[in-house]
């Protein structure tokens, strides 16, 4: 039932405000988790989450838009359900991951995958 | 289900009751909340919220308070910052709600330290809390591995209804 997480936030929010920025003009990986607060899949997602972005924190720039308020990011990318973490590199989407993925060795797998196989 | 200690932060003169707005079952049982606790003259004894979407919003009211863990376990934000949690909550609810009061004082009858009321009311709101997806709550995450089979069931009876319904 409960998913208690630290306070301390590894992954940035954002906002269709920020958005652009952060990720459009962004030269290097970035991976953005589309959620909502009231989903319980991202609820059990999340401290796995936490985990894969402190871990990759010097590889790829992890965020969330929450999608119960960003309605035009989530039709913007297709968001059909959640959780839904998109990779972007250059700022074009290069891979997307659906559902959650509560072992931290595939979750990391799944952000790295979309950038290695583009250097490859 | 516990209650968190006061950190000294007044939330309201009243009790504020959060409940997942996303979820129906949690929707239809605040906005009933909100309905009685509200007396002809338009006083409430205490008020209903949706969480909403902003975790600053709710550590507002109390620091300790994850916007995971509200929509996680039913919160209830006491005057004094102080929060009650699941079964717990909903016997402060209970104790409040001018129709239910009277009943309500059998969670406080301890016999040998342990009030089986209360505990009656933890298990009660723990099956109600994981037997949502029965109803159709799509956003409470893995259903419990008792309640898969209901919720099968229940997808099978919604299918066979709509498909039984003559087309308008």
């Amino acid at each position: 039932m409960s998913a208690t997480i630290d306070v301390a936030d590894a992954i940035g929010t954002l906002t269709h405000s920020t958005f652009k920025r952060a990720v459009d003009e962004n030269i290097g990986p970035v991976a953005v988790e589309f959620m909502s607060y009231g989903c319980g899949h991202c609820a059990e997602l999340e401290p796995v989450l936490q985990e894969a972005a402190e871990l990759l924190k010097s590889e790829v720039a992890c965020y969330r838009v929450n999608v119960a308020v960003e309605h035009g990011l989530a039709a913007e990318y297709r968001i059909t359900g959640t959780p839904t973490i998109v990779m972007f590199a250059q700022g074009a989407e290069a891979g997307r991951v659906e559902g959650s993925a509560p072992q931290l060795a595939a979750l990391v797998a799944a952000i790295r995958g979309p950038f290695e196989s583009q250097h490859d | 289900m516990t209650e968190v200690q006061s950190v000294g932060v007044a939330a309201d003169t009243k009790p504020i009751l959060l409940y997942n707005d996303e979820c129906a079952v949690c929707r239809h049982i605040g906005e009933w909340v909100r309905r009685v606790s509200t007396n002809a003259a338009g006083e409430t004894r205490l008020l209903g919220r949706p969480i909403g979407d902003d975790p600053a919003v709710l550590r507002l009211l109390n620091p300790h308070l994850t916007i995971w863990d509200a929509y996680a376990t039913i919160h209830l934000v006491m005057p004094d910052g102080s929060m009650k949690l699941g079964g717990e909550a909903v016997a402060e609810v209970l104790r409040r709600l001018p129709a239910t009061r009277g009943f309500a004082r059998c969670f406080s009858v301890r016999i040998f330290g342990w009030r089986p009321c209360q505990s009656l009311l933890n298990l009660a709101y723990l099956i109600l809390a994981d037997s949502r997806p029965i109803f159709g709550c799509e956003s409470c995450g893995t259903t419990a591995a008792w309640v898969r089979p209901f919720v099968w069931l229940g997808k099978r009876l919604r299918s066979r209804d709509v498909t039984a319904r003559p087309p308008a």
